[in-house]
């Protein structure tokens, strides 16, 4: 066939076909398949990656999943065991389970509504994917399902994961027969979609609000909003008042405060009134509380969806004209970082402090030091009011046994800060690492440059937190000593691990360090380092426990309760080198095949 | 200078790169050919490092990259088909960065991060995060990255996507210095011209395989073509993509 004549082919059939084509008006396609079509590629992704999975990676897989019903597992054992004991205690155990529910639900509501927050910006305004479908024929409105879907999703089923064993406790404790598991399953979505609809509504009225001032301004605005809302909660469930009824007139009026709801507005609070009654532990009026609860997250639903169509379009452009030029400033600390780095050799260094510029430079990491300032000041604040008084022999246990309970608090608290800074930190590198992995520099050098630069952050804080909360316990010195001594060398191990599960799990396309944190490494992570801290907590708790004894009853230790002892703190000590050992040599052997 | 014996990349079930064995000798510029998914990038990652090979191996100027990587790397500059650079430093410091990774005295590197940026057209963007540069911004900055401490091999996937024709131009003045200075330039690309006006030996590779490797007039012997047919004949002849030609016919049928 003649060009021309191909032209005129393609003309004709072209012209006929565009017109069939585009007859149909997108809006004229029902809800349905905009949300199928839309969450279709991420659905045919996973469904792919499930397929191409090798063996290995499905025996991981099955691991993983051991691993989670493992954890669920504890989850249950804990509420099973903590309701138990509830259940024993006269006058004071109903209380006790409606408080516990209670925080359950203000706790998830409140994570949620975080998550929901940054998961949003990235679902409906940052996702590299969304160009494509942001310029396709696709009406906002379907758009905004198909995305709050995904958000929904995101944010919620680690929650859900975590929660179903909860209230699997709830149920066998009270023998509550299956009305109980059927308005527990009713119940969370329209509670899940609360804290989304809120969310994304928040997140675009910000990126509509401060618009030149690009993301940064939006995710430290989210991380302060986050302090607040922590805060404000955590006095709302005003823990305190479960160990001191002495400060109420009389116990009548303490039992009937921590049993009527504070704040009847929260959506926590009405799921609470929804369960509470079906354990049969007292009256209540659940099917209120629940058409409250339904018909709010209708509202905010349709709100959200009538905020998001209206401002989308001007947000989406608005995220898009923030990534603009911005002058790199170099306040004084940044030559700071030279004195800091001076003792690495030269390698190191200069990984070192491209470690700390990336970071400071980077919003969506350094915001979250606020967070952490926040929870560190609760955290101490905490220790300050605790009411420790009584008869010198129980102030004395309950002061030090407490300190152990704060030694492995600190540790899990420095260790879910080294799950955000120090597991992401490989994968954060993304697809610039080639520069690194083509340099002449071994994976030995670049595994040490990310050791140190998350190892010495990591120290300051969880000494602070130990330090400072001993102190407020004023336990005796030898637990000051023990407890500051054993965080110190845990850290390396903890620190360690994060490394080498980060590199056994890299992530080079995520958007951002929360959403590599939140995968499924992240949780592996937590699960072993959870399982390190659990380990030598205990081995050291029974030798503290033999020592405490003697010196109150003023007895000496035996030959063989020293050797006991002596064994205990071996075996710490043995955990804590082979763990360290372990994550560095593998760490640094799967960074050296580690392919970009 | 460079040395691949039977190189072998397996993904689960797909043969990308098939007992690949080519010898490039120092001071040539060569230029390896094929069309999309033939196996040119996971070739030139695994050169580098960034992949592992399945089997086979690699030797840079002697230096096996197995077993003698730092000796191999340190040989070499690489400027990878897309420039993914460290967004949050400014483009003065990426420079810096890439030349302390090679060992670079701090006199030299000034000098040569300071002139570099004034070659490749950034000396006003020089303190500009790196992420408010264009795509071809970026490229020229991974181009002088790599280029800073004077590799002996330089080893270049598609260098002139997206450039504009006056950095198209400059890439070609530095690839001829390059190898000028007894150096080698191993460069993977799409334009014909580009590899028909610069490379003194051009391989083909199709589905993993070399199934050309010579001169362009070899090349152009080995497709039994004219001596005046163009490089793309000669590659369309030698990888099937003449019979591609009636597919146009099909489309929108």
């Amino acid at each position: 066939m003649t060009a021309p004549a191909t032209r005129e082919r393609l003309a004709t059939t072209s012209a006929t076909t565009w017109g069939e084509l585009h007859q149909q008006d997108p809006d004229a396609h029902g809800g349905w398949y905009w949300q199928r079509l839309l969450m279709s590629p991420r659905l045919l992704a996973a469904r792919n990656r499930y397929r191409r999975y090798s063996k290995g990676a499905r025996i991981r897989l099955g691991a993983l999943a051991l691993l989670g019903i493992g954890f669920g597992a504890g989850v249950f054992t804990f509420f099973y065991r903590a309701l138990n004991y509830f259940l024993s205690v006269p006058e004071f155990g109903p209380v006790l389970t409606y408080k516990l529910l209670g925080m359950v639900f203000v706790t998830f509501f409140s994570i949620l509504l975080f998550s929901n927050i940054v998961t949003s910006l990235s679902t409906f305004f940052l996702a590299r994917e969304l160009e494509r479908v942001v310029a396709a024929p696709v009406p906002v409105r379907n758009l905004f399902y198909a995305r709050f879907a995904e958000t929904v999703i995101d944010s919620s089923w680690m929650m859900l994961l975590f929660a179903a064993p909860a209230f699997l406790a709830y149920g066998i404790v009270h023998d509550t027969g299956p009305a109980f598991y059927l308005t527990t399953i009713a119940t969370l979505p329209p509670f899940l979609l609360i804290p989304a609809a809120l969310g994304v509504t928040i997140t675009t009225t910000l990126v509509n609000v401060f618009p030149a001032r690009r993301t940064k301004d939006i995710l430290l605005l989210l991380a302060v909003f986050s302090i607040a809302l922590l805060y404000t909660l955590f006095r709302m469930v005003r823990p305190e008042r479960l160990v001191n009824p002495e400060g109420f007139a009389d116990f009548t009026a303490f039992l009937t405060a921590m049993q009527t709801p504070e704040y009847t507005f929260l959506p926590s609070t009405w799921a609470t009134e929804i369960l509470f009654p079906m354990l049969g532990l007292r009256d209540g009026n659940p099917l209120f509380y629940y058409a409250v609860l339904l018909s709010t997250a209708a509202v905010a639903v349709i709100g959200c969806e009538a905020v998001v169509t209206r401002s989308f379009a001007a947000g989406w452009t608005k995220a898009q004209e923030g990534r603009q030029t911005r002058k790199a400033l170099r306040p004084l600390w940044e030559r700071l970082v030279g004195v800091f780095t001076a003792p690495f050799s030269s390698a190191t260094k200069v990984l070192v402090e491209k470690e700390i510029k990336t970071f400071f430079r980077d919003t969506s990491q350094w915001s979250q030091l606020i967070l952490l300032g926040a929870l560190v000041v609760v955290y101490v604040y905490n220790f300050s009011v605790l009411p420790i008084n009584g008869s010198p022999l129980v102030t004395f246990y309950v002061k030090n046994v407490i300190a152990f309970v704060n030694l492995a608090l600190a540790a899990f608290v420095t260790a879910s800060v080294a799950a955000r800074f120090v597991y992401p930190s490989v994968s954060l590198e993304g697809r610039a690492f080639w520069a690194i992995k083509t340099a002449p520099v071994s994976a030995r050098q670049i595994w040490w440059s990310k050791f140190w630069s998350g190892l010495v952050p990591l120290l300051i804080l969880g000494e602070i937190l130990i330090v400072a909360t001993n102190s407020y316990l004023q336990v005796m010195p030898f637990m000051h000593w023990l407890a500051a001594v054993t965080l110190l060398v845990m850290l390396f191990p903890i620190v360690a691990l994060a490394l080498a599960v980060g590199i056994a799990y890299p992530n080079f396309e995520a958007e951002n360090a929360a959403k590599i944190a939140s995968g499924a490494g992240g949780l592996v992570y937590m699960l072993l380092c959870m399982s390190f801290i659990a380990a030598v907590v205990m081995l050291e708790a029974w030798p503290v426990y033999v020592m405490f004894s003697s010196q109150f009853s003023e007895a000496p230790l035996s030959i063989s309760g020293w050797i006991g002892v002596a064994l205990s703190f071996g075996s710490v000590a043995g955990l804590t080198v082979s763990v360290f050992l372990i994550s560095v040599r593998r760490g640094i052997a799967a960074l050296e095949n580690l392919e970009v | 200078m460079i040395e691949l014996i039977e190189l072998t990349k397996r993904y689960a079930n797909t043969l990308a790169v098939d007992e690949l064995s080519l010898s490039v000798p120092s001071g040539e510029i060569f230029g390896f050919l094929g069309p999309n998914g033939a196996g040119k990038t996971t070739t030139i990652r695994m050169m580098m490092g960034l992949l592992q090979p399945t089997s086979g191996r690699v030797l840079l100027g002697g230096a096996d990259l197995a077993t003698d990587p730092l000796t191999a790397k340190a040989m070499c500059g690489f400027v990878p088909d897309r420039p993914h650079v460290y967004d949050k430093l400014t483009g003065a410091e990426y420079l810096d960065f890439a030349a302390q990774l090679y060992s670079l005295p701090d006199g030299v590197r000034h000098s040569r991060r300071d002139r570099f940026l004034q070659l490749f057209d950034l000396a006003a963007w020089g303190d500009e995060l790196v992420e408010g540069y264009s795509h071809g911004m970026k490229q020229r900055l991974v181009m002088a990255s790599a280029l800073m401490h004077e590799p002996q091999l330089l080893i270049v996937d598609e260098p002139t996507v997206g450039m504009d024709p006056r950095g198209a131009r400059l890439l070609k003045r530095i690839f001829r210095e390059t190898a000028g200075r007894g150096a080698t330039v191993f460069m993977s690309t799409h334009s014909l011209e580009v590899a028909e006006e610069l490379c003194d030996r051009v391989g083909i590779i199709l589905h993993g395989k070399l199934i050309a490797l010579g001169t362009v007039e070899e090349l152009r012997a080995q497709a039994n073509h004219t001596t005046d047919s163009s490089l793309e004949a000669v590659f369309l002849r030698l990888t099937g993509g003449e019979e591609d030609e009636p597919a146009h016919e099909a489309l929108f049928a």
